[in-house]
């Protein structure tokens, strides 16, 4: 072979390895995956939707702007590192190619100082680039990364990460690998640069440094030993890669085509899932915004080491289990898996065995009442605080609005917090029912002062020609169409944003207004997408009570610091929550809006 | 010269510490938040299991107070304690050899059980509202009727994580069992049951009054919490429980729901509790030095504890604590 030497052999090994494993890995995913997912991939291969994919792996997986959102230093770190590392194969190449080496083995793009020096290749001058230079100053860039990387380990509160995640020893190898691929090449391609004198202000300096040290007889000696540690650091990295946290590196590209091709992870596990399994990197971003971490002191449960345990196949109930599903992580992953969803598809394959008989009761409760076009579901946790349902009593009749009451008398559940507990085939029973109940009764709104319910009815329901609105709009359209008249008071409000609704349904503006046509509104600190969850989200199935409490404890202080005279909330769980641990009046919207009613609506008065 | 003890707290547990306190020769602040002396005991009817009229309790721990000569300051609220002395609303200093915490307890708002419609709907009340209308000498509905079907409900508030409150309150079994009974010398056509999850029957006759309600009185106990109340459309309430014994939910309506409310820790525990010494327990009444030789003693050898700060007790068990902290600070006076 013209261009070889034996120590690109451990390079070569790693290389097949890794590209071998990962190939298989990908196309056994994709074989198995639904037809229907296969369909949507072919008929948006050639759309605009794969430029827009090649736009987001330009921006996410090279240079992961997303985590510039998070902290700058933390996304310079990253992108140092990966883009980096991009542009030394691609300048590399584009080197190799200009020594006229265009389509030479892949190890002598790789390891081009070498092979330039030893075999005394002539420059033929592409636009007249010293390529020296530009390879030392992305060398540099890239050991920037390192040190950043370094830094971290020590003290990750200087890019903002309380606590970072706790690494299996498989990942712990391939990190260090990582760290060491780049000094390792640094120090070869100095000791090459030093003999050859071929370097760039790096290499050529420290080259120099190192000859004068060294002498030249243990300089000339110490060469090929560097080449064979950088070649073996980088097969101990290719052959941990697909097995550890860096099978992220290659798997965000699939993941952003195939979902920027409309394919989504559902209720059911799918083969679509190992995408967004192994494209989690392990950063441990989600680590700190989990409030049972910072509250609770549950810290094995978040969703870093809910996929990693999921993708190693150990993946334990009380893992899937322990989570409030309030999305805080979600939002700031920087690859946008979408975790709520596969930690809900795993419950489903833990717990899902759906009894037949349990509910045959189902058949035939319809013990509704009233009569209209606007229905109003209440919902298990408004029949447990009253005065929500109270207050939309009084709205209804002050908007003179004919109401079918759902389940005021009692009812079926909506049928997510078994969703929510994996009893995915249970939960469609009840969905069923209720679906039934609404279409029979001939409503054309269904209003819910629920946001649990609300979000399963737009997900999960069928319910064509049936406008579904959280109270929150409704009652924000009652006002807007002057169907109901309500004092402003000099009373100030803060509101908590239920994760149901607003980071999960996008509903963040009507409760807002609401709150502003009775009074002043005081936003918290932490608020709308990044607002915290009450504690006592039914999707958590392992949480006990005292922790639950804590988190309340700490939601209601961090609502009361803004001093307002009382916290509104638009969900009856999150209010029962909050309440505990608040020494501030709570309110559900409609209390407030019930509470500042004018005598009698301006639909009443004669119109002039 | 003789020594002065501030008691903090004129309810049966500072009045008997008082009392006794004044027959060792010490000189004795009770200080009361509210004008009168007596705590809780001025909103009860008749004492289980007796039925003793509470003001003739009552009124025995005046008499005793008043002679023995102990300087009473009333209206008056202690901010904070400290190993020499109080320091009352507006910041003025009381300066004592040693202080008796005796602040008692709050009653649980029946208003955080939203579901229970306390406060929402017409004829749902607490037991301290039954006491109250039995003192008044007129027990009725909203509209004037009587109850025809009256449900007590135990545990309100007590044993009850959903808020909070994780420990059992002791006193309201037998609380609700007496109120049952007094319901249905009333009304006697009326049917009464109680709600349970269970029925702690720890003070000597307890158990026997609770026997002769169902056997006598015909009181009907069913093991299980209500989960919910609402009004129905003849303006009755209609509860939701589950018969745990029979294992099948059950609706019913009545016409008056009764909560047995628990004991909740005083207001004024997190206060004290900035003083040295002085320690809560995780339940948030006050933590007595040990539950044994030290149960009236703090942290502070100068500070002690009696009635219902350190847990909920009856009125007897909160005098003998009174009593006993008197003597422990006696002896801590004479070793100084």
């Amino acid at each position: 072979m013209r261009y070889f030497d034996s120590f690109v052999v451990p390079f070569a090994v790693g290389a097949l390895i890794l590209f071998a494993v990962v190939l298989w890995k990908y196309a056994n995913w994709f074989i198995a995956m639904p037809r229907a997912d296969k369909k949507r991939v072919a008929r948006g291969i050639f759309s605009r939707r794969t430029a827009e994919a090649v736009g987001e792996v330009i921006s996410e997986s090279l240079l992961h702007r997303r985590i510039f959102r998070v902290n700058p230093l933390l996304g310079y770190m990253h992108a140092s590192l990966a883009f980096g590392w991009f542009l030394l194969i691609a300048v590399g190449w584009i080197e190799a190619a200009a020594y006229g080496l265009t389509f030479s083995p892949l190890w002598v793009h790789v390891f081009f100082r070498w092979f330039g020096a030893h075999y005394g290749l002539e420059h033929a001058a592409v636009w007249g680039i010293d390529f020296a230079f530009v390879m030392d100053l992305l060398l540099l860039f890239v050991l920037s990364g390192v040190a950043l990387a370094w830094a971290k380990r020590m003290r990750s509160k200087m890019m903002g990460m309380r606590k970072t995640t706790r690494h299996t020893p498989g990942d712990r190898i391939a990190l260090s690998a990582l760290w060491f691929i780049f000094p390792a090449r640094l120090v070869a391609e100095s000791l090459t640069a030093a003999i050859y004198d071929n370097g760039g202000f790096l290499t050529g300096s420290l080259g120099n440094g190192l000859l004068r040290l060294l002498g030249p007889e243990v300089t000339v000696s110490a060469e090929p030993v560097a080449w064979w540690l950088y070649s073996s650091v980088l097969c101990i990295f290719f052959v941990a890669m697909p097995f550890s946290r860096y099978m992220h590196i290659f798997t965000e590209i699939p993941l952003i085509f195939l979902r920027r091709y409309g394919i989504t992870s559902s209720e059911k596990e799918s083969s679509f899932d190992h995408f967004q399994v192994e494209a989690c990197s392990r950063c441990g971003i989600c680590i700190d915004p989990c409030q049972l971490q910072s509250q609770a002191g549950y810290d094995r449960v978040q969703s870093v080491y809910f996929l990693r345990d999921r993708r190693y196949g150990m993946l334990t109930e009380s893992v899937a289990e322990n989570c409030l599903m309030c999305g805080r992580c979600q939002n700031l992953c920087p690859v946008g898996i979408d975790l709520n969803t596969l930690r809900l598809n795993s419950r489903d394959t833990l717990r899902n065995t759906p009894n037949e008989r349990r509910y045959e009761y189902l058949r035939g409760i319809d013990p509704s009442h009233g009569a209209g076009k606007v229905g109003y579901f209440a919902g298990c946790m408004t029949l447990l605080t009253p005065r929500t349902l109270q207050a939309m009593e009084r709205i209804f009749s002050a908007a003179g609005e004919a109401v079918w009451w759902a389940d005021r008398e009692g009812g079926v559940c909506c049928g997510r917090p078994l969703k929510l507990a994996g009893e995915t085939d249970s939960a469609r029973r009840m969905m069923e029912h209720n679906t039934a109940l609404f279409r029979k009764h001939g409503i054309t709104t269904l209003v819910t002062s629920c946001p649990i319910c609300l979000k399963v009815f737009k997900e999960d329901y069928d319910l064509p020609g049936i406008e579904i609105l959280h109270h929150s709009e409704y009652l924000r359209r009652l006002l807007d169409e002057g169907r109901i008249g309500v004092e402003h008071g000099a009373e100030s409000f803060t509101y908590h944003d239920p994760c149901e609704l607003g980071r999960k349904g996008g509903i963040y503006e009507p409760p807002r207004e609401v709150i502003r046509s009775v009074g002043e509104l005081v936003e918290p600190a932490q608020t709308r997408e990044n607002a915290l969850c009450c504690g006592s989200s039914v999707a958590n199935l392992a949480i006990d009570d005292r922790n639950q409490e804590k988190i309340a404890v700490a939601v209601a202080g961090h609502l009361e610091a803004t001093g307002a005279d009382a916290i509104v909330t638009a969900c009856p769980l999150c209010k029962k929550a909050v309440s505990r641990g608040s020494t501030r009046p709570v309110y559900d919207l409609s209390e407030i809006v019930a509470g500042h009613l004018k005598e009698s609506a301006p639909a009443d008065t004669p119109q002039a | 010269m003789s020594k002065k003890v501030i008691i903090v707290g004129g309810g049966a547990a500072g009045m008997k510490c008082a009392s006794t306190l004044r027959t060792q020769g010490v000189e004795v602040l009770l200080v009361e938040r509210d004008r009168t002396l007596g705590g809780k005991l001025n909103g009860w009817h008749k004492l289980f299991p007796t039925l003793t009229p509470a003001g003739e309790v009552l009124d025995a721990l005046k008499r005793e107070v008043a002679a023995s000569g102990a300087e009473v300051m009333t209206g008056t609220e202690v901010e904070r304690i400290a190993a020499n002395g109080v320091t009352v609303n507006g910041g003025r200093e009381l300066k004592a050899d040693a202080v008796v915490v005796c602040s008692g307890f709050d009653l649980f708002d029946a208003r955080i059980k939203e579901e229970y419609g306390y406060g929402i709907y017409d004829n749902v009340y607490t037991t301290v509202d039954i006491e109250r209308m039995l003192n008044e000498g007129r027990v009725a509905l909203a509209d004037g009727s009587a109850p025809r079907r009256i449900a007590f409900l135990h545990c309100v508030g007590s044993r009850d994580e959903k808020v909070g409150q994780r420990h059992c309150s002791r006193v309201c079994c037998i609380t609700g069992v007496k109120q049952a009974m007094e319901m249905k010398e009333l009304f006697p056509q009326a049917e009464v049951y109680n709600f349970y999850m269970d029925i702690r029957m720890f003070g000597p006759g307890y158990e026997e009054m609770y026997r002769e309600a169902q056997q006598k009185y015909n009181v009907n106990f069913i093991r299980g919490r209500i989960s919910e109340a609402s009004p129905t459309f003849d303006g009755r309430l209609q509860i939701k429980a589950e018969d745990t014994l029979v294992g099948r939910p059950l609706k019913m309506s009545v016409d008056m729901l009764v909560l047995i409310v628990g004991m909740r820790p005083g207001c004024s525990n997190g206060r004290f509790a900035c003083t040295e010494g002085v320690n809560l327990a995780p339940n948030g009444f006050v933590s007595p030095l040990n539950p044994f030789a030290g149960n009236v003693r703090s942290g502070a050898a100068s500070i002690f504890y009696a009635g219902t700060v350190t847990a909920p007790k009856n009125i007897g068990e909160s005098m003998n604590e009174g009593v006993a902290a008197a003597m422990s600070v006696v002896e801590y006076l004479n070793a100084r």
